[in-house]
C-alpha cells in the first residue's frame, strides 16, 4: 500500500494534471499560408559560409585596397629623388668603421 | 523528451530548402506543426498561440542551416519552440502590470480543499480542474520568465534537469537552482494564499 501523501503532494498531482489537460489546439490551411507567405517574403536561405569562404571573402574585399596602395607607392619612389637616400647607403655600406670611429671621437 | 534522430526524409528536405528550394519546407511545416502547437498550448495564452507558431517555424527556416541533424529535427525543432515561449513570457513580463489582488474566496477555498484531500485523484474527479488551471496560472503569472519555464519543464512536464538545460540552452547548475527556488517560490504563494 502506498505511504498518504501530503498536501502539497496532492496539491502538486492537482496542478500537474490541470497543466497537461489543456484543450487541443488546431490551426487550419490559412495558418499554414500564413507561414508559408511570410518564408517566401523572406526568401531562399543565404547558407552560412565556411571560414574558408570567409577568408576567400575577405581577400577579395581587401584586393581593391591592396591595388590602390601598390599604385600609390609605385607612384611616390617614381616621383621622389633616390640620389640623395643611395649616397647615404653607400655611405654606410662602404666606410662603416671610419663613421662609427669619427662619431666616436667626435670629428 | 523525444529522443528522435533525424529521419532521413527530414534531412533531405532540410537540404533542398538550404539549397534554395523555398516550397520544400512546407512539408516540414505540415508534419511537425501539430508537435509544435503542443508544446506552445501548454505553456501560452490560447490566443497567442497562433502567432507563436508562426514564429517559432520562421525562426526555425532561418536557422536551418545550423541544423546539423545529430539530435533530429524534431528535438532541433522543439529547443527552438520552448525559447520562443521563453522569449515570449521575458517580452510579456518587462510590459505587464502585476495585479495585486489576491485569489478569490472560490479559489482560496478550493486550495484548502485540494490540501486537505488525501487523494489527487478524488478531488480531481469532482470536476474541479478550472480551478487548478486558473490558480497554477495565477502562480506562474507570480513568477519571473526563467523560474516560469524551469518550473513548466522540470515540476509540471517531469523533463530531467538535464533535458530541461539542454532545451533552455542553459548550465545544469542553473536550471537545478532556479528549479529548487521556483518550486520554493510556488509553494509559499500557494501557501500564503490560503484562508488563515
Amino acid at each position: 500500500m502506498n505511504p498518504p501523501k501530503t498536501g502539497h503532494e496532492v496539491l502538486q498531482a492537482i496542478l500537474t494534471k490541470a497543466y497537461r489537460q489543456k484543450e487541443n489546439v488546431e490551426v487550419g490551411d490559412q495558418w499554414q499560408q500564413g507561414v508559408m507567405r511570410r518564408v517566401r517574403e523572406l526568401g531562399a536561405i543565404q547558407p552560412t559560409p565556411s571560414f574558408a569562404e570567409m577568408l576567400e571573402q575577405l581577400v577579395w574585399r581587401l584586393a581593391p585596397v591592396t591595388c590602390l596602395l601598390i599604385l600609390g607607392l609605385t607612384v611616390l619612389f617614381a616621383v621622389s629623388d633616390f640620389t640623395s637616400g643611395y649616397e647615404v647607403f653607400q655611405l654606410f655600406m662602404n666606410g662603416t668603421e671610419e663613421l662609427t670611429f669619427a662619431l666616436f671621437a667626435g670629428l | 523528451m523525444d529522443n528522435d534522430v533525424s529521419t532521413p526524409g527530414d534531412v533531405e528536405i532540410v537540404r533542398q530548402v538550404v539549397a534554395g528550394d523555398v516550397n520544400a519546407f512546407e512539408h516540414l511545416l505540415e508534419k511537425y506543426q501539430n508537435h509544435v502547437l503542443r508544446i506552445l498550448k501548454k505553456r501560452l495564452p490560447y490566443d497567442q498561440i497562433e502567432e507563436t507558431a508562426q514564429d517559432v517555424f520562421i525562426r526555425a527556416y532561418q536557422s536551418l542551416p545550423t541544423f546539423r541533424g545529430e539530435s533530429g529535427f524534431k528535438q532541433w525543432l522543439s529547443t527552438i519552440a520552448v525559447r520562443t515561449c521563453y522569449d515570449f513570457w521575458r517580452k510579456h513580463y518587462k510590459s505587464r502590470e502585476l495585479p495585486v489582488s489576491s485569489l478569490t474566496e472560490r479559489h482560496q477555498a478550493w486550495l484548502e480543499g485540494a490540501i486537505a484531500d488525501q487523494s489527487s485523484q478524488s478531488f480531481y474527479e469532482k470536476g474541479l480542474q478550472k480551478e487548478a488551471r486558473e490558480i497554477l496560472d495565477w502562480a506562474l503569472n507570480r513568477l519571473s520568465a526563467e523560474e516560469r519555464m524551469v518550473l513548466e519543464l522540470v515540476y509540471l512536464e517531469g523533463y530531467s534537469v538535464k533535458e530541461a538545460a539542454d532545451l533552455l540552452g542553459w548550465s545544469i547548475a542553473n536550471v537545478k537552482v532556479r528549479s529548487f527556488r521556483s518550486r520554493k517560490k510556488l509553494h509559499k504563494l500557494l501557501t500564503q494564499a490560503m484562508p488563515r
